[in-house]
């Protein structure tokens, strides 16, 4: 498993279900947050050179809240939870019973709201995997940014990751039902490359 | 010629006259920014590893400080710009999601910052600004004409370096 762009067709699949369940069960924690639907796409297994790490989710010179955690224990990489300013303000809206449109800074109130509706997520997505696969997951605690997309994307891989050349991400998208303000993520898991042999193995895929 | 010229990640590009060269969203990636303000010709480099030692796939130039500095040079020098000349300024560098790094590393925006100023250095280029390190990314701009570096962040707004 030294290169990601080997992965075979069944692989990809099963990453897509490993996926589908992690956030499956983020929506869930979302939809309790907000009491509102949520919806989520088919999750995308995305591989880029390094050169084009800012072309993997959503546009490079868009704004975003990003939080970061490490994910321990049988598997080792990071989860991260991307939503764009519009809907960052707009998750800060129902995160503090606001009217919409009210929040307007991210002060340390919003900011700390969206490191902990963050932190909320990506910790359902890791126990949904743990439960599925019977593994052991640990998160750390997350960490927030509000940043261009090209630098928290770029700083998430070269800082954090340890694959130099080419980089991947397991990606589902999001966006909350039946709003006037629209609500949208995504979420991210990001293995470290060595872990990929632990999920196929967990899932009895050879 | 006018506009601006957007150098992407791991690319570098030099620039004459009245040409605008920019690039977005440096985290922990470095731009280096060369001017000759004779010949009024600039250049910017996105660099995004400290060395090409951490790289299986090393045959892109502008990904490092070593590779990318000598060949923006070059393509300066072929617009007329003379390297006794050539001066340099560092934005970037930072450290985002500092409370995850593990005690005591060195991060990799500081890694790169080191390694560029080592590079230019070595190839006698004086450094005369850097807006380096903190939490936050930044965007820069360098107009050629004048040599005017641009800095603006989502945190903190708009700088002259």
């Amino acid at each position: 498993m030294e290169d990601v762009r080997t992965l075979k067709e069944l692989q990809l699949d099963a990453l897509r279900e490993v996926a589908n369940i992690g956030a499956g069960h983020a929506a869930t924690a979302l939809s309790q947050m907000t009491n509102r639907t949520i919806m989520i796409a088919v999750p995308e297994v995305n591989v880029r050179p390094l050169e084009e790490v800012t072309d993997l989710v959503g546009r490079p010179d868009e704004v975003v809240a990003a939080v970061l955690m490490h994910m321990m224990g049988d598997l080792t990489g990071r989860t991260l939870v991307m939503f764009d300013e519009r809907s960052a303000r707009a998750l800060c809206d129902i995160l503090f019973r606001r009217s919409a449109g009210t929040t307007g800074e991210f002060g340390a109130m919003e900011q700390s709201g969206l490191k902990e509706a963050g932190n909320i997520l990506a910790s359902a997505y890791m126990n949904a995997l743990s439960d599925f696969m019977g593994m052991m997951l640990v998160p750390s605690v997350p960490s927030l940014v509000v940043d261009l997309s090209a630098a928290v994307l770029t700083t998430t891989y070269l800082n954090f990751g340890h694959d130099r050349d080419f980089v991947f991400c397991v990606e589902t998208s999001f966006r909350v039902e039946g709003d006037t303000q629209p609500l949208r993520g995504h979420f991210l898991l990001l293995p470290d490359t060595p872990s990929l042999r632990a999920i196929f193995d967990a899932i009895r895929l050879t | 010629m006018t506009g601006e010229i957007l150098v992407r990640v791991a690319d570098l590009r030099a620039g004459s006259g009245d040409e605008v060269l920019v690039t977005v969203g440096l985290g922990s990636c470095v731009a280096v920014l060369l001017h000759d303000p004779a010949v009024k010709v600039g250049g910017l480099a996105h660099v995004l590893l400290p060395s090409p030692a951490l790289s299986r796939k090393d045959d892109n130039p502008a990904k490092f400080p070593q590779t990318a500095i000598p060949r923006l040079l070059e393509l300066m020098a072929a617009r007329g710009a003379s390297g006794r000349r050539v001066t340099a300024r560092l934005v970037g560098g930072a450290s985002m999601f500092a409370s995850l790094a593990a005690p005591g590393t060195i991060q990799m925006g500081e890694r790169n910052v080191v390694a560029c100023r080592q590079t230019l250095n070595q190839h006698g280029v004086a450094l005369v600004g850097e807006a380096t390190g903190g939490g936050f990314g930044r965007t820069v701009r360098l107009r050629v004409a004048d040599g005017r570096v641009e800095i603006s962040s989502v945190a903190h707004g708009t700088q002259i370096l």
